[in-house]
């Protein structure tokens, strides 16, 4: 049973020149169309389940204005939640105002998640960013003077010209910010975004490393936890949403473009706004077998840093963890380490994780 | 159609004269298509061909031609230019009594154009001289006119003048043929005497045999017999191809067409043999095709092994339509099984490869090709070496000869200097320096045939900036100062990337083949160590650095089927390569051993 949604907010008032999401230029009558069609979709999936975490996503949901988002959050009342529940929206600091801080406030959001990305007024600008770091302190004392006491902050890193005196400054100036949650995301620079038409590369991987290696000790050095590959967070405070993707467990996703994995089917929403709007939700429908289930349980579960719980593991799938694929020739070659009740991938090597991950999908 | 109405032809021209464009202009002029249907290079039938603007196939369509009140049947020949597959052209010349010879009006007479004309006239063929692509602003006709009148002693006036893109000339062209060109001299009464030259498989109708009616009649229901091979079948179609397949009910002598038979048996067919009535037997065999000499070796492996039986299947299946392909199996420590493959040049391997993974979606590891040595054994005994594996130990080896060729490159004079220099980088002997005019020259070169087996080509058209052309033929061994070098990732010798290279070159070589491995073998998990090493004596070195970055840093939202489709991906990609101890090495690393320098970046 489902008890987490993601809903997608493909909106943005501009466009960064590394996205590959599904995204729009924001426009009031396509943006009222998207609510209708966002609205009928869940009336016809949701089957009333109490959710545990509810994620606005995006885009940029920031980007709607005030009528747009009370009308988003009036879409959400059909929701019920548990009472430790997690709420989280997806803001930039541009278009992040006093009156939609306290509308989110007011509708039951308890997290908030601002793509800060970098500090660096020059790296902000290859990634076609339109804020700088003033706005960020501004607007995060906002967000906690309204009493929002679980802030994520997301950092882009191994950037073109970017030094490791540049990522440390980005990272001081992170810590000062005093908020809960940290992402950092190591720049991919993938198909159909303005930095690959550029012809732009990633950098060398050796710096790449060295830069992720920086961030993981300062990051600990000063209280957070190191939980997933490019998440840090304050103890207690990780993201009980993503945690629900890497725990394999089942949750809706609505909205264009959009994934579920509901049953034993795992299904991805049409990027095509047109057909959206006509009902024509699914876009792909992959239905799992047994083996199918069981590597994704590996290939999500070994992205946390303390891995997968055999005795958990084996409440839920009926399977020894130590007997599928070739987990025991991992443990025995020193990539997985099997210690205290957990099989995880040795810290030295995470940050070269697929080359392990790969031995649990195909033939 | 009566025999001396009809006409047998092909046209010959160095690569890249405009033949291919020209052919297409007769198919039109001859109303085989129409103009709409014209696709550039409508000859061309393989994708490879179109997409390189190479004719690498020969391919034979039966056209129609009204002229002084008579109609004629014309049977076009079509023939490759390059190097490689001057085989290919004899064959089809064999079936024709008349060429075109085409030279480009901005190149003029090329190394092939020569090596093509002396090949026609072998065959006794009538030849037009053609000038084509007259409309382009740097053509230079008075000049090549002259070309041809001084090497091959053509007169002014019987040269003709054609634009294969406007259609200036070509009528002109067609209607000189019927005039010139002999009508087929077969006899139609005697008993039937048909010459293969050419072969494909088609899946529902088996092998269908090329060939021309040489004397006889061939019809639908009769009983034929392959001279050589002894096999006999029933014909069950004939077709002609104008240019598509046309049904027809009998070929007569001097006719060109296409024998289905329900053939099965790939091998019953043999580019060359002779078909004749086994009922009414002719008493003599055509005299066919000499074998031909393949000059270039490469170990061919499924990245798979379980494909060894369909790259089999492949192979057999392409040589039915490609004599000229040889195989016999081989195995490698570091490979498994798979196949050591003859071709008549780089190219002609380069084609084969592509289309065994094209048309039979294989995945292949090909080694880096060598030439046949002769070994000179320390008991006396020679023996011939398409291999660096099969290289004996070297305590009992006297002396290795390796095959010379006889390079002539035609030159414009001013990159007599750089090419010289090329040939002399490559081990050549300089023979002599003739001027056919001022500007142009012809550099002839001896030079190791394992040295221009891998890049030769391609410098020699960087250098030239295009205009230098060459050809080569084999003039015999000699004996050479060689050695064996190994290669070890990771300590651990791999036979497939075994070359064998003269001494003084060694260490420079070990060196650009080491790194240049480094720079092709993806970073593996632990540092790699790649060595050369000649007997037990390393000589370069490079080590790979241990990979440190492999991870998908975001995962988008909830879609994680899309990170478990990456990690397929990932993991059908290592796929591709060929797992040596423990170190991926992909498939270009296996050719790269030949490179004589440093891959950038």
């Amino acid at each position: 049973m489902a008890s987490s949604v993601y809903i997608h907010i493909p909106f943005c008032s501009h466009i960064c020149t590394y996205c590959a999401f599904t995204k729009f230029y924001y426009n009031k009558k396509m943006v009222t169309d998207y609510l209708n069609t966002l609205e009928k979709e869940i009336k016809e999936r949701y089957q009333g389940e109490i959710l545990k975490t509810l994620y606005i996503g995006g885009g940029t949901p920031s980007s709607l204005d005030i009528s747009d988002l009370k009308e988003l959050f009036k879409i959400l009342k059909v929701f019920k939640f548990q009472d430790d529940y997690e709420f989280t929206i997806e803001v930039n600091p541009e278009n992040l105002t006093f009156d939609k801080i306290k509308l989110f406030k007011e509708n039951k959001v308890n997290r908030i998640s601002m793509g800060v990305e970098s500090t660096n007024i020059n790296c902000l600008k290859y990634l076609g960013r339109c804020h700088d770091f003033s706005l960020v302190k501004d607007k995060i004392k906002l967000l906690k003077e309204f009493g929002f006491n679980n802030i994520n902050v997301d950092l882009i890193y191994a950037l073109k010209n970017q030094s490791l005196e540049d990522l440390k400054k980005d990272l001081d100036n992170l810590l000062s910010l005093d908020v809960q949650h940290i992402s950092t995301y190591s720049l991919m620079i993938e198909d159909k975004t303005i930095l690959k038409l550029k012809g732009e590369e990633e950098i060398d991987e050796d710096k790449d490393y060295l830069m992720y290696d920086l961030i993981r000790k300062t990051l600990k050095k000063h209280g957070y936890f190191h939980y997933e590959i490019s998440n840090f967070a304050k103890e207690g405070y990780e993201s009980k949403h993503n945690l629900v993707y890497w725990a394999n467990s089942e949750y809706y996703g609505f909205g264009l473009a959009s994934a579920s994995f509901l049953g034993n089917t795992r299904t991805t929403n049409t990027n095509n706004f047109k057909k959206y709007l006509e009902g024509d939700y699914y876009s792909e429908i992959e239905k799992l077998d047994k083996n199918d289930i069981l590597s994704y349980a590996l290939i999500l579960g070994f992205r946390l840093i303390k891995g997968i719980n055999k005795k958990e593991f084996y409440n839920k799938y009926h399977v020894e963890l130590d007997s599928l694929y070739n987990i025991k020739d991992l443990i025995k070659d020193k990539k997985l380490i099997d210690k205290g009740g957990n099989i995880y991938i040795s810290y030295d090597k995470i940050y070269i994780e697929n080359s392990i991950l790969i031995n649990f999908v195909g033939e | 159609m009566k025999q001396e109405n009809i006409r047998n032809f092909s046209i010959i021209a160095h690569i890249d004269h405009g033949k291919s464009t020209l052919a297409d202009r007769i198919l039109e002029i001859t109303n085989a298509i129409s103009k709409r249907e014209v696709k550039e290079q409508m000859l061309d039938n393989m994708d490879i061909e179109r997409e390189r603007g190479i004719t690498i196939k020969l391919n034979t369509v039966r056209l129609n031609y009204h002229y002084k009140g008579e109609d004629y049947t014309l049977n076009l020949i079509d023939t490759p230019g390059h190097v490689d597959f001057s085989y290919e052209v004899s064959r089809s010349l064999a079936a024709s009594d008349g060429a075109i010879l085409v030279v480009d009006a901005t190149q003029g007479v090329e190394a092939q154009t020569i090596a093509n004309m002396y090949l026609a006239l072998d065959n006794n063929l009538t030849i037009i001289p053609v000038i084509n692509k007259i409309d382009l602003p740097s053509a230079d006709i008075k000049k090549v006119k002259q070309e041809l009148i001084d090497t091959f002693g053509f007169k002014d006036e019987e040269i003709i003048l054609t634009s294969a893109k406007t259609g200036e000339g070509i009528k002109e062209v067609v209607e000189t043929l019927i005039e010139k060109v002999p009508a087929p001299s077969g006899d139609p009464d005697l008993p039937l005497k048909a010459l293969i030259f050419d072969s494909l498989y088609d899946s529902y109708r088996g092998v269908l045999t090329l060939a021309r009616v040489v004397d006889g009649e061939l019809k639908v229901g009769d009983k034929i017999e392959f001279l050589e091979t002894g096999s006999t079948y029933e014909v069950t179609e004939l077709f002609v191809y104008n240019p598509n397949f046309l049904k027809v009910d009998s070929l007569k002598s001097g006719e060109v067409g296409y024998i289905a038979a329900s053939i099965k048996n790939i091998s019953d067919v043999k580019v060359g043999d002779t078909i004749t009535n086994s009922k009414n037997p002719c008493t003599e065999a055509l005299p066919g095709y000499k074998p031909m000499q393949q000059v270039v070796f490469t170990g061919l492996y499924p990245t798979e092994t379980n494909k060894y039986n369909d790259l089999r299947d492949a192979l057999e299946k392409l040589k039915l339509n490609d004599a000229s392909l040889t195989f016999e199996p081989e195995t490698s420590e570091a490979l498994g099984f798979g196949f050591r493959c003859g071709f008549l040049g780089l190219l002609h391997m380069d084609v084969i490869e592509e289309r065994l993974e094209r048309e039979f979606n294989l995945n292949l590891i090909a080694t880096s090709p060598s030439v046949i040595y002769e070994v000179l054994k320390t008991d006396g005994e020679v023996i011939k070496i398409d291999s660096p594996q099969k290289l004996p130990e070297i305590t009992k080896v006297k002396t290795i000869s390796e095959p010379y060729i006889l390079a002539n490159i035609f030159t414009p004079s001013e990159y007599i200097g750089s090419l010289m220099e090329l040939c002399q980088n490559k081990r050549g002997i300089y023979k002599t320096l003739e001027y056919l005019t001022p500007e142009r020259a012809i550099l002839h070169y001896e030079l190791p045939l394992s040295e221009i087996v891998y890049d030769f080509f391609d410098k020699l058209k960087s250098i030239s900036k295009g205009y230098a052309s060459f050809d080569y033929e084999l003039i015999g061994y000699k004996p050479s100062n060689l050695v064996k070098m190994d290669i070890l990732v990771n300590g651990v010798l791999v036979d497939a990337l075994s070359t064998i290279v003269h001494k003084d070159f060694a260490y420079n070589r070990g060196k650009v083949v080491v790194n240049n491995l480094k720079a092709i073998i993806p970073r593996q998990l632990f540092v790699v160590p790649i060595q050369a090493a000649i007997g037990s004596k390393v000589i370069a070195r490079a080590d790979i650095k241990a990979m440190r970055k492999d991870v998908l840093a975001k995962c988008y939202g909830g879609d994680v089927s899309r990170k478990k489709k990456l990690l397929e991906k990932q993991k059908e990609g290592k796929k591709r390569m060929k797992q040596i101890g423990n170190v991926e090495i992909p498939q270009e690393a296996f050719l790269t051993v030949l490179r004589d320098e440093e891959i950038d970046g």
